[in-house]
């Protein structure tokens, strides 16, 4: 990937911005076509190398987990392996627990997704559509969690917990995952919210519905965009994590994805990365069909909610 | 404002988030910055040293600086591929009407996979004995000259950890620019290229400014999450060699987790946050400026 | 009380004058010595550790356990395992900070672990030992290799191993050099090797511990095992002689292009594949990896051509080629706050049958029983298992283990500079000694 992307063709532009409207339309005409069947390869070219940019990252973790670990070992890896075999797959569910860690990475990520929409659509609900006195102040309490590194409160959250007795559980990976990502969240409501005409507040008001019933009826109904896509981003960032998890989870059955991987670590660090591969190429499919699934959705609800103005 | 509020009612919708928020972000912030007044290794006794742990970061510790400037690259880097791929690459698929749904699942393949695979598929990509993907694509054209350690050369190692995060997330970058897009109607943009606009006349004036709240969302994003940026560097290089590729946030880990100075991890991510907040601010300010 | 003042003093109540008072140790007045007693009342109890998930350390203590609890109907061990040293060291740390760390909990004996103990917050494991009569089945190097400065004992081994210098006759042989015997003809040895375009030594250097070995040998040998101790409180300096040599010692093998092209970002199992497919002619490592190095686990074309050196010495050197580094591994420390004739129970159930069970796996043991060398095993196991029997007295601790965290990781990034010759041996001693002087005397003030 190179930096090209947002530089122009500054001459073009200077050069047809005062012409436009004064060309002859003619001659317009007679060179769009050529100009946009070249643009046209160009673009599909770049398309094409952007994908594989994108997925050859995946099926060199495919190949590399179906080859044999001393050819890994041996071998350029990034070569086409000779021979194919299942046995680092066979090695990933004998010295690690997989299931086990997919189930609770999916506990983890959907616990924490369903607080992040809720406390999301609901306190975006409450600053921007309700309204109240200090709801300047409260938003920019939120917002400045955008900022704040999420290492910083390990320490004093592990002290936290573990005075309330909450250590080792779910629910302690949940709420700072959550509560960090609260801040982006409640941010992309707030701007979805804004783009709601009051017209639609207020027709609902005369017609006496209250806040709840207005929240139903009106707001949540129009919200499924901004959550799919709420969910979307940060189903990523909490299904990866590792800072959190590590920190807060204790015992060998709560272990997501992330700390799983450690099983195939062994003395003095060193890690059969073959198995480590297997493993990872079987955890990373339950968020991509999530995601594949999700990105329907999503696609749907933006191509509707645009066409309806 | 609705006019037929409650109290009680602006209660219910508030008091959710702001129990996560303030339990699970603000309490353990408060935490720290109190912390970064005192020096602690977590055994014994604190001891209140006021701005000592500020002083010390900011006039003597020279890896601190060298984290600090690093850290700017490796932020302008991770824009450049994010946000400047992001949009180049979300045009690039408003050009074609088949596949796109596909395809943008395809692009955010990099961003589930987890971390720990990535760095050590970059690794490998960038090793030099065994010979890496890098250096051989720079031998099969002829530039063998070129050819070196990325990781362990001080003058690429920068460069080198922060690619992977960038390119990471450009399909997280493309889908909700691409989604902004969309959004914009189309009847401009037809009635535009009727008036002669040519391509790039239509996104400078229709869709860019269409799009632009969107685009400063995502440029904040972006901005915190690389001043945030950790694991990537952090498991390929650990900062090293020497402080090459140190960054701000690998620093704080190292400073709390390796060195046991909890006061002054906490007074380096104050001071990430204040970074933070003016990045924010300088966008918001340059980005309103403009637009008056 | 430490935790509760930092909690409240977060929560804003000013409470400075709290501060103030607590100079003292923390977690009340916690007995360290090993005697106990009343009645074993069994229950779940905790172990923090770091080793491998699937290693034999795991599995007998696991099934050792279970054996234990069908006894004693109500015990538990659960195991707390982070496999992956830096998340494990977070995770220790974070325990220590909020006070909650289990039962038994594997460290080294850092600074970090000294200060623990000066807080009172561990068991004296020579006393338990003692107690239960198991102290003299321990190798003595075994013991000595978790010893804090001062002597004190509170870490229980578990394993074992000599870190030897692994290389490829063929490879030596190609280029026409000998084992060495001192660090000088290492250095030539290196030289003639790349000559020849081999790698002469692999070295994992992400994992930062194997190239930190390298700076602990030439002070190793001119000044013995004190030098250190000494370095570590800043009453010696990096500049003083015997670290002066390590430098220039260090930089010279990196001139000679000693270790492979970008050994920094170059992992632990990388390294290893580098040795073993016969890239590279040698490769500094431990016992433990007996089971991949000398066993049929080894590609066959190296088979044949395996040997191993011990370190070698120098001119003059104080300590001698029968003394270098024999680590017994992290260790096992008990925590002083949980202590209680259930833990103690446990432990003598678990010492007196761990010894036996561990020589089955084939590796060396922290007590004299001899391993079981498994029946794959190339000749060069048993020779290697050898050397252990023949340690001298001295043990050279690796310097990761001695030097506060602080400067250890600033030695740790310098090294790597300097041996890529970034950095010259004088800056590179100076740049140290402003770090051990900055760092040292704040960490062991207490």
């Amino acid at each position: 990937m190179t930096s090209a992307p947002l530089a122009p063709p500054v001459p073009a532009r200077e050069a047809a911005a005062p012409a436009l409207g004064r060309r002859p339309p003619a001659r317009r005409r007679r060179e769009r076509p050529t100009g946009l069947r070249i643009s046209r390869i160009v673009s599909r070219v770049l398309i094409a190398a952007v994908l594989v940019m994108q997925v050859y990252p995946f099926l060199w973790l495919l190949q590399t987990s179906l080859r044999d670990r001393e050819d890994f070992a041996a071998a350029n890896p990034f070569s086409i392996p000779t021979q194919l075999t299942l046995d680092n797959f066979s090695r990933a569910f004998e010295q690690g627990h997989l299931l086990r860690s997919i189930l609770n990475s999916l506990i983890i990520t959907g616990g924490a997704c369903l607080l992040l929409v809720v406390c999301g659509m609901a306190g975006a609900y409450a600053i921007a559509v309700l309204g109240f006195r200090f709801s300047g102040l409260v938003r920019g309490l939120f917002l400045l969690g955008i900022v704040v590194p999420v290492q910083v409160a390990l320490v004093p959250l592990f002290i936290d917990y573990s005075r309330i007795g909450m250590l080792d559980t779910h629910l302690s990976v949940m709420i700072p995952l959550a509560g960090f990502a609260l801040p982006m969240a409640l941010y992309l409501f707030l701007s979805f919210y804004s783009y709601i005409p009051r017209e639609l507040y207020e027709a609902a008001t005369l017609d006496g519905a209250g806040p709840y019933r207005i929240f139903a009826r009106i707001t949540l109904p129009m919200s499924w965009n901004t959550v799919v896509t709420v969910v979307m981003v940060n189903a990523i960032f909490i299904w990866n994590d590792f800072v959190f998890a590590n920190t807060f989870i204790l015992s060998e059955e709560l272990k997501t994805i992330p700390l799983g991987l450690q099983d195939y670590v062994g003395a003095m660090g060193n890690t059969d990365w073959t198995a480590t591969f297997a493993a990872v190429s079987i955890t990373v499919t339950p968020l991509l069909l999530v995601f594949l699934v999700l990105n329907r959705a999503m696609i749907y609800g933006l191509e509707s909610g645009a066409s309806k103005g | 404002m609705l006019p037929h509020r409650s109290r009680l009612s602006v209660l219910v919708f508030l008091a959710p988030p702001l129990l996560l928020f303030g339990g699970g972000v603000l309490l353990p912030i408060v935490q720290s910055l109190v912390l970064s007044f005192f020096e602690w290794d977590g055994i014994t006794g604190l001891d209140f040293v006021g701005l000592e742990n500020y002083r010390a970061l900011l006039l003597h510790d020279d890896v601190f600086r060298t984290a600090f400037g690093n850290q700017l690259v490796y932020l302008v880097i991770c824009l450049l591929l994010q946000v400047g791929g992001g949009l180049l690459v979300a045009t690039l698929l408003m050009t074609i009407t088949r596949g796109r749904e596909v395809l943008k699942v395809l692009y955010l393949m990099p961003a589930v996979i987890s971390t720990p695979a990535i760095a050590l598929l970059f690794q490998r990509i960038y090793s030099f004995e065994p010979e890496g993907l890098v250096n051989t694509l720079l031998g099969a054209v002829g530039l063998d000259a070129l050819a070196r350690p990325w990781l362990s050369d001080v003058s690429t190692v920068l460069t080198a950890v922060s690619v992977p995060e960038g390119w990471r997330f450009l399909g997280l970058y493309t889908v909700i620019l691409y989604a902004a897009l969309l959004s914009v109607p189309r009847e401009l943009e037809e009635a535009a290229s009727l008036d002669g606009a040519n391509a790039w006349q239509v996104f400078a004036r229709i869709r860019f400014p269409h799009i632009m709240p969107v685009f400063v969302t995502t440029l904040i994003m972006a901005t915190t999450y690389a001043l945030r940026g950790f694991d990537i560097p952090f498991l390929l290089t650990n900062g090293g060699p020497g402080q090459a590729s140190e960054l701000v946030t690998t620093y704080m880990y190292k400073t709390a987790f390796t060195s046991g100075h909890y006061g002054s991890a906490s007074a380096i991510s104050v001071i990430i946050v204040l970074e933070c907040l003016v990045a924010v601010g300088l966008i918001l300010l340059v980005l309103r400026r403009k637009a008056d | 009380m430490k935790r509760k003042q930092f909690l409240a003093l977060a929560a804003g109540t000013a409470s400075l004058p709290l501060v103030a008072a607590c100079g003292g140790s923390s977690g009340g007045a916690a007995s360290t010595a090993a005697a106990v007693d009343g009645e074993i009342e069994p229950r779940a109890i905790s172990w923090l550790l770091s080793r491998p998930a699937n290693g034999p350390v795991i599995e007998i203590m696991t099934a050792l356990a279970e054996d234990y609890a069908a006894e004693h109907d109500g015990f538990s061990l659960k195991l707390i395992t982070t496999p992956d040293r830096p998340s494990y060291i977070q995770k220790y740390e974070t325990l220590a900070a909020a006070n909650e760390l289990p039962e038994l909990f594997d460290t080294d004996a850092t600074p970090f672990a000294a200060k623990l103990n000066s807080a009172g917050r561990m068991i004296d494991v020579e006393d338990l030992l003692t107690q239960l009569g198991v102290l003299e089945d321990f190798r003595p190097a075994a013991l000595d290799y978790q010893r804090f400065d001062d002597g004190s004992l509170r870490m229980i081994p578990l394993e074992f191993g000599v870190e030897l210098f692994w290389y490829n006759k063929g490879l030596f042989e190609e280029a026409g050099v000998e084992v060495p015997t001192t660090l000088d003809e290492l250095t030539s040895a290196c030289e003639a090797l790349a000559a020849t375009g081999a790698t002469p030594i692999a070295v994992g250097g992400q994992d930062a511990w194997p190239l930190e070995r390298y700076v602990a040998y030439q002070p190793f040998r001119i000044a013995g095992p004190d030098y250190v101790t000494k370095l570590k409180s800043a009453d010696a300096a990096f500049a003083d002689e015997p670290g002066a040599a390590s430098a220039a010692w260090l930089a010279k093998l990196g001139e000679v292009g000693a270790f492979q092209q970008g050994f920094s970002s170059v992992g632990y199992a990388d390294a290893q594949a580098l040795f073993t497919s016969g890239k590279a002619a040698i490769y500094n490592m431990g016992t433990w990896e007996l089971p991949n190095l000398a066993t049929s686990a080894l590609p066959e074309a190296m088979r044949e051509q395996i040997g191993f050196f011990t370190l070698p010495v120098t001119d003059g050197s104080v300590t001698g080629a029968d003394e270098f580094v024999a680590p017994s591994g992290i260790g096992v420390a008990v925590n002083a706050q949980t202590y209680d004739p259930l833990v103690r129970d446990f432990l003598a159930f678990v010492l007196e049958r761990y010894p036996a069970e561990y020589a089955k796996s084939g590796l060396l043991g922290p007590t004299g029983i001899d391993p079981v060398v498994p029946e794959d095993a190339l000749p060069i196991y048993q020779e290697a298992i050898g050397v252990a029997a023949e340690l001298g007295e001295a043990t050279l601790m690796p310097w990761d283990t001695q030097l506060d965290p602080a400067t250890n990781s600033r030695l740790q990034q310098e090294l790597v500079l300097l041996v890529q010759g970034d950095v010259t041996p004088e800056q590179f001693l100076s740049t140290m000694d402003e770090a051990l002087t900055t760092n040292a005397p704040k960490y062991f003030e207490d």
